[in-house]
């Protein structure tokens, strides 16, 4: 028989649910499309849709009552699929549009709110469907409201595409301005990454990998106000903790927080009888008090994200992180690690209002975060050369140390660095922050080709 | 052989079991289980033992009684009846429902009246009142064994409406979750 639960195990888990917003931030449906395929436009159509509507149309219902059995909240329900440039190959931009048309509407006809995998691989170079998908981004993302994008462009393995680095500065711009009224939305509903995982559970950056499976549930978990408030009481009895304590303690609650994804995440496979893939754990804020990874950095002692010691204090948090996760589950992938999406989260994007945080240092930071600039409101009028520079710079990171990295980049319309961008609901809002160089040209990104794959030894 | 339960109540001390355990050993009895809890300062333990035959339990009963008199507890001995488990037992699903807000006369009573209503087997059952002004330090905890017969949403719709009607907060939830986030 199973030994009783003590009285203070069962308080301490309401306290996490009650008033730490511990929750599972999504259950993701991936869905491999390439048995959709066909060169008529129309039967491809017809059949993604059937293969959509038939694997997801349980997945609603089941997060719900899931969620409901245990009382953990079920926050997004999303759908992955694999990459479009590669299942509508023979279209072009055009048709690529009417492909995340179709998308669009068969995630609202299932009730999730983003489906992923309007994506494209090209680290190494374009072939034609990459070249279409990445031509038609820009009207795909302002023509439909849950269809988010993402395009590889670099990887530790074959260096950086800096061909598709320039179009992507091109793409993230005309994105924005095609949706000048929303601040850029759209611009929001695209990541560029060096060394994109497979199984992402998150959005913008989810897509089905090649190697996956026919369908797979990868689910991600959340939970930075349950580690702040872990950080806060701990300190508040013992306040001489040395910050091994204070890792060890992370890892801990990590532990904790990705236990509920496993248990749900597996739950919600066996239910709707798809295989169970991965459990992302990564600390993902939204835009509410208390829901926020800035708020962590103060528990530890920074006055704000941004300030000197904030890249030490994330690095320890992300490895702490990722030490507890990995014991809490066997199968952790996407992105595992901290976020710091500046609009995303309140307190981050009051720390970029304040000046606490510029762009250099956030660019620093990601060196050690599990994604990258992610979520940065920019003005409006920064060149398409710079933009594909910062994108450049964002990559290097993740290609010389083998990790992932992304940008996700709005340059808000109209709009200079100081005023403020607003996109709603979990995107948020954000001040727009300073970019050096935003109006000048960039000989640099001009010459194109691709940086060579970095050597795999001597790392210093 | 015959077996017996025998229930020990009286203020906490040291030497409770000892004394009990001590008596059941000179008479040549054997303990199979034993359970002790402590609520405030009293104490409560109920011991299952097996014991000669031959002798009647009443006498068992006053032996040990007087025994642990000096120590102020009372005893009380009867037969362990057999068991009559019902068949869906072991399918039941454990759910844990605790319910928070200002404590009051008659709260349990009216929440276990419902778990009652829709036979549902309450396993485990503690209170967490820390005292001081904010109700929200009062928490109920319910264990409870939900039959697959009983209605578990018509339960929970009733626990849910008798919560907001006595100002309560109430959260059900399965037990796995506490397990899946506390143990290794």
């Amino acid at each position: 028989m199973d030994t009783m639960l003590t009285s203070r195990e069962i308080v301490a888990t309401l306290e996490m649910l009650q008033s730490e917003h511990l929750d599972l931030r999504t259950v993701t449906l991936g869905i491999n499309l390439m048995d959709c395929v066909s060169d008529d436009l129309e039967t491809l159509r017809r059949n993604v849709r059937t293969k959509i509507k038939t694997l997801a149309r349980h997945l609603v219902a089941t997060c719900n009552q899931i969620s409901d059995k245990y009382g953990i909240p079920v926050v997004n329900k999303r759908i992955s699929v694999s990459p479009i440039a590669i299942v509508a190959a023979p279209f072009d931009a055009s048709q690529m549009v009417a492909m995340a048309q179709t998308l669009n509407d068969v995630a609202a006809e299932v009730n999730v709110d983003f489906i992923g995998g309007f994506s494209a691989l090209v680290e190494k170079g374009l072939a034609r469907g990459d070249r279409a998908l990445i031509e038609a981004i820009p009207e795909a993302l302002s023509r439909t409201e849950r269809v988010c994008a993402s395009v590889n462009v670099a990887s530790t393995r074959a260096g950086i595409n800096m061909d598709a680095v320039l179009m992507m500065g091109e793409v993230v711009k005309a994105a924005a301005e095609k949706t000048a009224a929303q601040d850029g939305l759209a611009a929001a509903k695209l990541c560029v990454f060096a060394n994109i995982p497979q199984d992402v559970p998150f959005m913008a950056g989810a897509y089905l990998g090649i190697g996956e499976p026919d369908a797979v549930i990868n689910v991600g978990v959340s939970g930075p106000g349950v580690v702040r408030k872990a950080i806060d009481r701990a300190l508040a009895q013992n306040p001489g903790w040395d910050l091994g304590m204070i890792s060890d303690l992370i890892k801990r609650t990590a532990y904790k927080v990705t236990r509920v994804g496993e248990l749900i995440g597996r739950e919600v496979a066996e239910s709707i009888g798809i295989e169970f893939g991965a459990v992302d754990l990564s600390l993902a804020p939204t835009p509410n008090v208390g829901d926020s990874v800035g708020e962590i950095f103060q528990s530890l002692g920074l006055r704000n994200i941004g300030v000197p010691g904030s890249t030490a204090a994330l690095a320890m948090l992300n490895d702490a992180v990722k030490k507890g996760g990995a014991f809490a589950s066997s199968h952790v992938g996407g992105l595992s690690g901290a976020f710091i999406p500046v609009s995303e989260d309140l307190n981050i994007a009051d720390a970029a209002r304040e000046g606490h945080l510029c762009i250099e240092k956030l660019e620093a930071m990601t060196s050690v975060c599990s994604v990258g600039l992610d979520m940065v409101a920019i003005p409006g009028d920064t060149t398409t050369e710079t933009i594909a520079a910062i994108i450049a710079d964002e990559m290097a990171i993740g290609v010389i140390n083998f990790k992932t990295t992304a940008t996700r980049l709005i340059p808000v319309p109209g709009k200079k660095a100081g005023e403020n961008a607003y996109f709603g609901g979990l995107l948020g809002q954000s001040v727009i922050m300073p970019v050096n160089n935003a109006r000048g040209d960039n000989p640099f990104i001009l010459h194109g080709g691709r940086i060579p794959a970095p050597i795999h030894s001597m790392k210093n | 052989m015959k077996k017996v339960i025998i229930s020990v109540l009286g203020i906490d001390c040291p030497g409770i079991i000892a004394t009990v355990s001590r008596f059941l050993y000179e008479n040549d009895s054997n303990i199979e289980n034993v359970s002790q809890t402590s609520l405030q300062s009293e104490f409560a333990g109920i011991f299952i033992a097996t014991v000669p035959a031959t002798v009647p339990i009443p006498e068992i009963e006053q032996k040990l009684a007087d025994t642990v008199e000096p120590m102020g507890l009372q005893v009380h001995v009867k037969p362990v009846e057999p068991r009559h488990q019902k068949k869906t037992a072991a399918v039941a699903e454990s759910f844990v429902i605790t319910t928070r807000g200002p404590d009051q006369k008659g709260l349990v009573a009216r929440i276990t009246a419902i778990i009652a209503r829709y036979e549902v087997n309450i396993t485990n059952c503690q209170a967490v009142f820390k005292g001081g002004k904010d109700p929200n330090d009062n928490i109920m905890i319910y264990e409870v064994d939900i039959p697959p017969q009983a209605d578990q949403s018509a339960l929970f719709r009733d626990l849910r409406e008798k919560g907001a009607e006595l100002s309560l907060q109430v959260s059900i939830q399965h037990r796995d979750i506490f397990k899946a986030l506390n143990r290794i």
